[in-house]
């Protein structure tokens, strides 16, 4: 039993579902649902589908090199059955599995980052042409004013007293 | 004419097609011929073909004859006469060879299914009494399936099966059993085998049934023996006693013995076999040909042929060289494989005999077969998949050490701080900003909203003409933050005062509404609801009329006085007609 890939959005053809269809220069295409199948048949390119795995390879939206990927590989030469390797495979398998997912989220962090950093400079901008839609510019100026004016006095009489 | 010349020809083609396919007994190699005179009776094929013969000739006449009296017709309906006479004819002669063509046909159709006996080659012959074992030898030595049954004459006629020995090919014929009596009462199916013996220079192969269950005891197989006797003349004979795992020929009577002994003495080879349990079958195959082999090249040695070949043929023997001794080289695993193949010796247990063996108990398991380095390993339930990967793609001798570099990496990267989760807490100012963006935004929005709430159907009046109320000015100002408490004595206030006073001063100097019909004309003119209005009692009335007459067309919908406009509420375009597809339930 073999979990294949889908041609056209790299995701698992589990048996017993899908359909595979044979063409006459005998190569052979996985599809894991109708959908897939119907996309295909309209001739869509899958590079070009937006919600498929291999769009969002080719436009680098996902982690493409990296070294956990390169475990999961479809080998032509058979290893023969020794119950340790099967075992030391299955765990190293899912070591692999936890690290790659680690550094797949870490690979979009990064990338949506930058929006991130747009979106505090877009704030500052929005904030410095338009806040006059919030506040008045000169909103809190009178107090201060009324509140320099009445310290200034302050000084001045103090002045004079001394003066005096 | 054209027509029945037409007709004559196809029946001439047809007859002499059938003619030509039907062997001419005379042709043939003397076992086909005597083989077909058995079972078809030379004499009524002859016939048959003859009276073809003779059809087809008469047809001819016929045609040649009214084809020269059609040239001679005065009418095209004598013509039309003459060639319906003469396809009748035609036709009427052929019906009357109805049985020979039947008779041709059931020929055709046997001799189609005829075993192809090829007379000339190697053959080994098998004959006896019925139910000896001749079907049953034939099948375990070539590929044939005969039937082998326990009622005499189960074999009706002659079958071929062939074998391979030495890298040659071989014949064997099954024959039918053959019981004693003279040639002439004898059956046709004692025929075929009859001229099988005869005609084909075969080895022959007599069969015995040792342990008499054939239904005939030995005295009378021995006599068919020496009846038969005379075909075999110049072949290799061996004889068979079969069924020896019932009976052996040491646990016969004395005299029984006595019969074996004496046919050994006369120098026929007897050897003992068992169809059932094999014995002694692969012996009396080699066995017979060889002597066969023998035989023929005898024959081959005696005859004229030879020399050509002979002349042809040169031996040469290499001169020795020096004494050393230079035996021949065969390697071992040839020798072991030769013995192997000369004695019958015991083969290993197959799956076949374990299956029998254990019976119901017997589960294929072919896991036992595999190679593996530890021997308890072959039972276990290889996995194959998990979480949607397969275990396969992963499978990898240094998988381990790959991992150890992976995992080296990762303890690099999360040192070098990659994975730290960077949510640098932003400072106040940074969270301040975007709560005023966020106003800011929504402030917008409400803009938007309240600019494509505006009325664009009637005039466009400059804001000047409309009056700012001063709470309303005093509430926005005061959301945006400006202190608006006691502004009494501010320019805005005081203008809004001083406006009204001057108004009212020039308007009115009596603050008493008018009574009589006097009309004030005025700067700014009463607005019409008020013009020539006398009283509050005229003015109610005035109100009443307006509202009635709004109230038809405000249950009907309308707009104002001037609308007249007939709606389409039901359009006839979408509530007729039927669909291509789909239905008419919702409209």
């Amino acid at each position: 039993m073999r979990i294949e890939k889908c041609y056209f959005c790299s995701g698992p053809a589990y048996p017993g579902h899908g359909v595979t269809f044979v063409r006459n220069d005998c190569k052979s295409f996985r599809f894991c649902r109708s959908k897939c199948l119907k996309n295909f048949k309209k001739k869509r390119n899958p590079r070009k589908t937006r919600w498929t795995k291999a769009f969002r390879k080719a436009t680098g939206k996902e982690l493409t090199v990296d070294n956990a990927l390169e475990f999961e590989k479809r080998r032509n030469i058979p290893v023969k059955y020794s119950r340790g390797l099967w075992d030391k495979t299955v765990e190293a398998m899912k070591r692999v599995e936890e690290i790659k997912r680690k550094r797949q989220a870490r690979f979009i962090m990064n990338r949506l980052k930058k929006g991130k950093q747009l979106e505090k400079e877009e704030a500052i901008t929005e904030v410095k042409k338009n806040i006059h839609l919030i506040k008045a510019p000169h909103a809190g100026k009178a107090k201060q004013l009324e509140a320099k004016m009445v310290q200034k006095l302050q000084e001045d009489v103090d002045m004079e007293a001394d003066a005096i | 004419m054209r027509k029945v010349k037409f007709t004559q020809q196809s029946y001439h083609d047809r007859l002499s097609q059938i003619l030509t396919d039907f062997p001419k007994l005379d042709d043939i190699h003397p076992f086909y011929a005597d083989l077909m005179n058995v079972l078809y009776d030379k004499d009524h094929y002859k016939l048959a073909l003859g009276q073809i013969n003779i059809a087809k000739n008469l047809i001819d006449n016929v045609a040649k004859d009214y084809v020269r009296l059609m040239k001679y017709g005065d009418s095209l309906y004598r013509c039309k006469q003459l060639k319906r006479a003469a396809l009748g004819r035609m036709c009427t002669i052929l019906k009357r060879q109805k049985s020979s063509l039947e008779y041709l046909e059931q020929v055709r159709q046997h001799l189609s299914r005829l075993p192809s006996i090829d007379p000339n080659t190697r053959t080994l012959l098998l004959c006896g009494y019925p139910n000896v074992g001749k079907s049953s030898f034939i099948n375990k030595v070539t590929r044939a399936d005969v039937d082998v049954q326990p009622y005499a004459f189960t074999t009706k006629s002659l079958f071929v099966g062939h074998m391979d020995y030495r890298y040659l090919r071989w014949q064997v014929v099954d024959t039918p059993g053959i019981l004693d009596h003279p040639l002439e009462n004898r059956n046709t199916i004692e025929m075929q085998a009859i001229t099988a013996l005869a005609h084909l220079r075969a080895a022959i192969l007599y069969v015995m049934d040792v342990s008499e269950q054939c239904g005939h005891n030995l005295q009378q197989q021995l006599e068919l023996f020496n009846s038969i006797r005379p075909l075999f003349a110049n072949k290799p004979l061996i004889i068979v006693a079969n069924k020896c795992d019932v009976k052996k020929i040491n646990e016969l009577s004395e005299e029984d013995q006595k019969i074996f002994a004496d046919l050994t003495t006369e120098g026929i080879l007897v050897i003992e076999t068992s169809t059932l349990t094999d014995e002694g079958v692969m012996q009396v195959k080699t066995e017979a040909c060889d002597r066969l082999l023998a035989h023929r090249v005898d024959n081959k040695m005696k005859g004229k042929k030879v020399h050509d070949v002979l002349n042809r043929l040169h031996l040469a023997m290499p001169a020795k060289r020096d004494e050393k001794a230079r035996p021949a080289f065969i390697p071992e695993g040839a020798l072991m494989r030769k013995k192997a193949m000369e004695v019958d010796a015991p083969k290993r247990k197959l799956e076949r005999d374990l299956e029998v063996e254990l019976g119901d108990d017997y589960i294929l398991d072919l896991q036992k077969y595999w190679d593996l380095m530890n021997e308890d390993e072959k039972q276990d339930i290889v996995p194959e998949v998990w979480e949607g990967h397969n275990i396969a793609d992963y499978i990898d001798p240094d998988i381990m050490k790959k991992l150890e570099l992976l995992e080296k990496e990762e303890e690099l990267k999360e040192r070098a701080g990659e994975y730290d989760s960077d949510d640098e807490s932003e400072d106040e100012e940074m969270q301040e900003i975007r709560v005023l963006a966020k106003q800011i935004r929504e402030k917008k929005l409400l803009l938007v909203v309240a600019s494509k709430e505006k009325d664009v159907h009637g005039p466009r009046m400059p804001r000047t003409t409309t009056k700012v109320e001063r709470k309303k000015l005093e509430k926005e100002m005061g959301s945006l933050g400006l202190d608006m408490n006691d502004k009494d004595e501010s320019h805005y206030a005081q203008q809004a005062r001083r406006s009204r006073s001057l108004t009212k001063k020039r308007k009115r100097e009596v603050s008493v509404p008018p009574t009589s019909k006097t009309r004030s004309q005025s700067a700014s003119r009463p607005p019409r609801d008020q013009s020539g209005v006398r009283d509050p009692k005229m003015a109610r009335k005035a109100t009443f009329l307006m509202k009635n007459s709004q109230k038809d067309r405000n249950r009907q919908g309308k707009k104002g006085e001037a609308d007249r406009h007939v709606y389409d509420l039901k359009p006839k375009h979408l509530f007729s007609g039927k669909r291509t597809s789909g239905t008419n339930d919702r409209r």
